[in-house]
């Protein structure tokens, strides 16, 4: 690799937990080249600068969704974002909105139980006589190109943490299931080989979950793979109100 | 009372929804006709003279697009501006901010009612 002349001042945020009390920074001067992301300068710091900076990261492609850190305060793949975006100096600390574990490494486990209350799994009433008919010869459901169109997009989450760290409910409700995990339970119910639809409407609405999204879009700001969270929520809203005004109209079967 | 607002949430939201709709949809017709369209001379300033107006009013779809009109764009306002404080004060979604204002929203859609109602 040729010698850079270009250098920048990376700031990264620094938190031990067995010894520190609260994190702090620590600033590193380093070469960087033309066409490094982000994620390169973190990664050049480990390997020449200094060891023991903690990171998530694996595929370098926006694929895994590991790499997600505050870059100058707002929340970027980092494998996605070009330094040359940035002037002179740039400041990395990990996701806002988690627990820190080491560093620029979050805590997730929150995050997942907020993912498994919206059940992301296909749900069938029953097993039916029908379902043994749809059942093509690889042992799965029939979809049409059209079904699939109207979840896809809502499909695409890597589960990067992005949508956590940009959104102002989830700051101030800690407890709110947020934009991804109402996004993921909205794509199971736009899915047509689905019929855990009602049970979703019912956790959507809930306390602490669909109802609690302000509307303040920096989710789908923020989101790498243009999922669109916010629209997600909103339609999960519509749905979960209008099957709530069914209720009311129609009697339910089993209810 | 504890935790009412958030088990309104759905309903609140409902009126929201529809106040924001009606709000954008009909309120820009109406400004397009009153500002823009009479002011130009595309639109007979006759067409909205005060007997017609009124009986177009008072007719019962009428009176019921009326009060859509006053009443759900209040709904939206008082969720708008309660959603803000929350978002900015970091404050208590459950809190007497919402109650007030969805109180005050819910009062004059009651005087909405009886103003439709004496057309």
């Amino acid at each position: 690799m040729a010698e850079s002349n270009r250098h920048m001042r990376v700031e990264i945020l620094r938190f031990d937990p067995d010894k520190d009390e609260v994190p702090k920074s620590q600033e590193y001067e380093i070469p960087v080249e033309e066409d490094w992301k982000v994620l390169d300068a973190i990664n050049y710091i480990k390997d020449e600068v200094d060891p023991s900076v903690s990171h998530r990261w694996s595929c370098r492609m926006a694929v895994c969704g590991s790499c997600g850190m505050m870059v100058n305060g707002e929340p970027k793949l980092t494998c996605k974002t070009s330094l040359a975006d940035y002037e002179g100096s740039i400041k990395i600390e990990p996701l806002a909105n988690f627990p820190i574990v080491r560093d620029l490494v979050v805590d997730m486990d929150g995050f997942m139980d907020k993912f498994r209350k919206v059940k992301p799994w296909i749900v069938r009433a029953k097993e039916r006589a029908e379902d043994m008919e749809n059942l093509n010869e690889k042992g799965t459901y029939s979809q049409s190109p059209a079904e699939l169109a109207t979840f896809k997009q809502f499909s695409m989450c890597i589960n990067c943490l992005l949508c956590y760290a940009a959104c102002p409910v989830i700051a101030n409700e800690p407890d709110f299931i947020g934009p991804a995990a109402i996004a993921l339970g909205h794509r199971y119910n736009l899915d047509s080989r689905d019929e855990g639809d009602r049970g979703r409407n019912e956790i959507f609405r809930g306390e602490g979950t669909a109802f609690s999204c302000s509307f303040a879009n920096e989710c789908s700001e923020v989101c790498p793979k243009n999922v669109d969270p916010a629209a997600a929520v909103n339609q999960a809203k519509l749905g979960a109100v209008v099957d709530w005004a069914k209720g009311l109209i129609l009697p339910r079967e089993g209810a | 009372m504890k935790h009412l607002l958030l088990k309104l949430e759905p309903i609140i939201w409902l009126l929201f929804g529809a106040g924001l709709s009606i709000g954008t949809m009909l309120l820009t017709g109406f400004v397009i006709v009153v500002g823009l369209a009479i002011p130009m001379g595309l639109v007979d300033p006759s067409a909205l003279a005060y007997p017609r107006a009124h009986a177009l009013a008072s007719s019962w779809l009428g009176r019921l697009v009326v009060l859509g009109l006053i009443a759900l764009p209040l709904w939206k306002g008082a969720h708008h501006i309660r959603s803000l404080s929350v978002d900015f004060n970091g404050g208590d979604r459950d809190g007497a901010v919402g109650g007030l204002l969805y109180l005050a929203a819910g009062i004059c859609s009651v005087l909405g009612i009886i103003a439709v109602a004496q057309l």
